[in-house]
């Protein structure tokens, strides 16, 4: 089967405009995803995990390299790559329905039709009832079920999740993170899941959600190790087993020493 | 905001309390003119009431608030027409920015009053100086606000908007337009009190001579120069002081009312 997703020697160099400084953000990325696969990314902070996201993404174009999605290059964004932010990235003035029809409003998709499938979403989010409210009256977990519905309402092939469950608290992350794979399709019965790769801090999270975990290393990004993870599905009930405590220590040892620099890097 | 470091007042002395020292410093007041037979210099809270009651039983002070109120309307429209093109244009053109900035900085310092001599020179006494002044007052406010709210755009709506598939007319009229209508709102509440103070100022500057020649240009600065110089009446000057404070605030608290109509997503 051929990759849905491909990475082909990716780097990207971001210049200063005033400075005329250079950073290297990422360094040679060679990376097929599979179709149907869940990829999480993981690697200590500066390690250019969001901005591998973005050039997916199409919002910015690598330095060397291509991306190719479908077989085709990567030049801007575009609907079949939905894109899920850390910090929700809801549009302040349209309420949780008028968020929701956004992609198929943009895409010229006929108002019943559209009205029709963001009642769907928003109900299967688990936001029904909240239809007219606005993204300042919703708790963190809800604002980004609504920024699930509004990705899903696009029927995206590939999800792009950039930390989308940094900024909410444990319980509702453990919470948001089943229902992240339910709708993913989590059951080993489940066929034509979408792709999805998905950028994270939390180590224990990557394991417990993905296929394989690319992990990175800092300075600039490359690519350290791609941990296969091969648990069985559905995964929501193996949160507390041994073998994901085995496997985070893996992954969590890949890391640490760079991990370690960011931190006192940072306090500079 | 409270100035106390005690516990809140109980409702009932919270209403009563600026009630009655307000009472009790006009009845002082009265008594203080009265006692020191300063009428004529000093004004007079029932003195002030009765030409109040005069001047808006004969039309004379709506006759002028028209006048007035009509040219500030005019100079509000034309400001907004010069200054929201001009300020998003600015804002969004690094090289207008650059070479425009000095010029309209230098420009914005200078008090809109201070033109009225030019005004004067240019225009002539008959309104248009005035309306001159009062469009260059409001111009500002809708520029500056203008240009940061282009400025102030979240650049994660735009990526979600096209990561949705927007096209580059929907990202104009779906998320920049939308998104710096708060900012927008705010500079024309500036601007139309910018407008409401400099109409005063140019109409007093322009003074007398105009005031009795023409329905439609004479307004309340005129009034006020008409009763200092020729009526010799304080009581009626410091009750056309009072109905200027009161139309601003009308026009305040009508314009925030209709920010949150409008706007009901922003939380200001």
């Amino acid at each position: 089967m051929s990759a849905l997703l491909e990475l082909r020697h990716v780097g990207k160099t971001y210049t200063s405009a005033r400075t005329g400084d250079s950073v290297e953000a990422l360094a040679d990325i060679d990376l097929a995803l599979r179709n149907g696969e869940f990829l999480a990314v993981v690697g200590p902070s500066g390690c250019g995990k969001s901005t591998l996201l973005s050039l997916v993404a199409g919002f910015a174009e690598p330095t060397s390299g291509e991306v190719l999605f479908e077989g085709a290059r990567v030049i801007a964004p575009s609907p079949a790559r939905g894109v899920i932010f850390q910090d929700y990235a809801l549009f302040p003035w349209r309420t949780v329905h008028g968020n929701v029809v956004f992609g198929p409003w943009a895409r010229g998709v006929p108002q019943a039709t559209r009205d029709e499938r963001a009642r769907e979403l928003i109900a299967m989010v688990g936001l029904a009832g909240f239809e007219h409210r606005y993204p300042h009256e919703l708790s963190g977990g809800m604002r980004q079920r609504c920024a699930l519905a509004r990705m899903l309402a696009n029927d995206p092939k590939l999800w792009l999740m950039d930390e989308p469950l940094a900024a909410v608290d444990l319980q509702t992350r453990i919470i948001l993170q089943d229902e992240l794979l339910r709708l993913w399709g989590d059951e080993p019965s489940v066929a034509n899941r979408p792709t999805v790769m998905f950028v994270t801090h939390g180590i224990d999270e990557a394991v417990l959600l993905a296929d394989r975990v690319l992990v990175l290393g800092r300075r600039p990004g490359r690519i350290k190790a791609l941990v296969e993870v091969t648990l069985p599905r559905p995964r929501a009930a193996l949160r507390t087993s041994p073998e994901v405590a085995r496997l985070v220590e893996q992954v969590w040892n890949l890391i640490r020493d760079e991990a370690a620099q960011a931190i006192v890097e940072e306090t500079h | 905001m409270s100035y106390a470091l005690t516990a809140p007042l109980p409702t009932r002395i919270r209403v009563l309390l600026p009630v009655a020292v307000l009472v009790i410093a006009t009845v002082l007041w009265e008594i203080a003119v009265r006692s020191t037979r300063s009428q004529g210099l000093m004004p007079m809270p029932s003195g002030i009431a009765l030409s109040g009651f005069e001047l808006t039983r004969s039309g004379v002070i709506l006759e002028a608030m028209a006048g007035s109120l009509q040219r500030v309307a005019i100079g509000f429209v034309i400001g907004a027409l010069i200054g929201i093109p001009l300020g998003l244009a600015v804002g969004t053109l690094r090289p207008l920015e650059r070479s425009l900035r000095p010029v309209l900085d230098g420009l914005r310092s200078i008090a809109p009053i201070a033109w009225i001599p030019m005004a004067i020179l240019w225009l002539g006494v008959r309104g248009n100086a005035a309306l001159f002044v009062v469009s260059y007052a409001a111009t500002f406010p809708f520029l500056v606000s203008a240009s940061q709210a282009v400025r102030l755009v979240d650049p994660r709506l735009i990526d979600a908007a096209r990561a949705l598939g927007a096209s580059r007319w929907d990202l104009l009229r779906a998320v920049l337009v939308p998104s710096t209508l708060p900012m927008l709102f705010t500079g024309a509440r500036i601007a139309l009190a910018f407008a409401w103070g400099s109409i005063i100022a140019a109409e007093l500057a322009i003074g007398i001579k105009i005031a009795g020649q023409g329905r439609n240009v004479a307004g309340i600065g005129q009034l006020m120069v008409e009763t200092l110089y020729v009526k010799r009446d304080v009581d009626a000057l410091v009750f056309y002081m009072l109905a200027i404070g009161i139309v601003s605030l009308a026009i305040d608290a009508g314009l925030r009312h209709l920010q949150r109509r409008v706007l009901p997503w922003d939380r200001q």
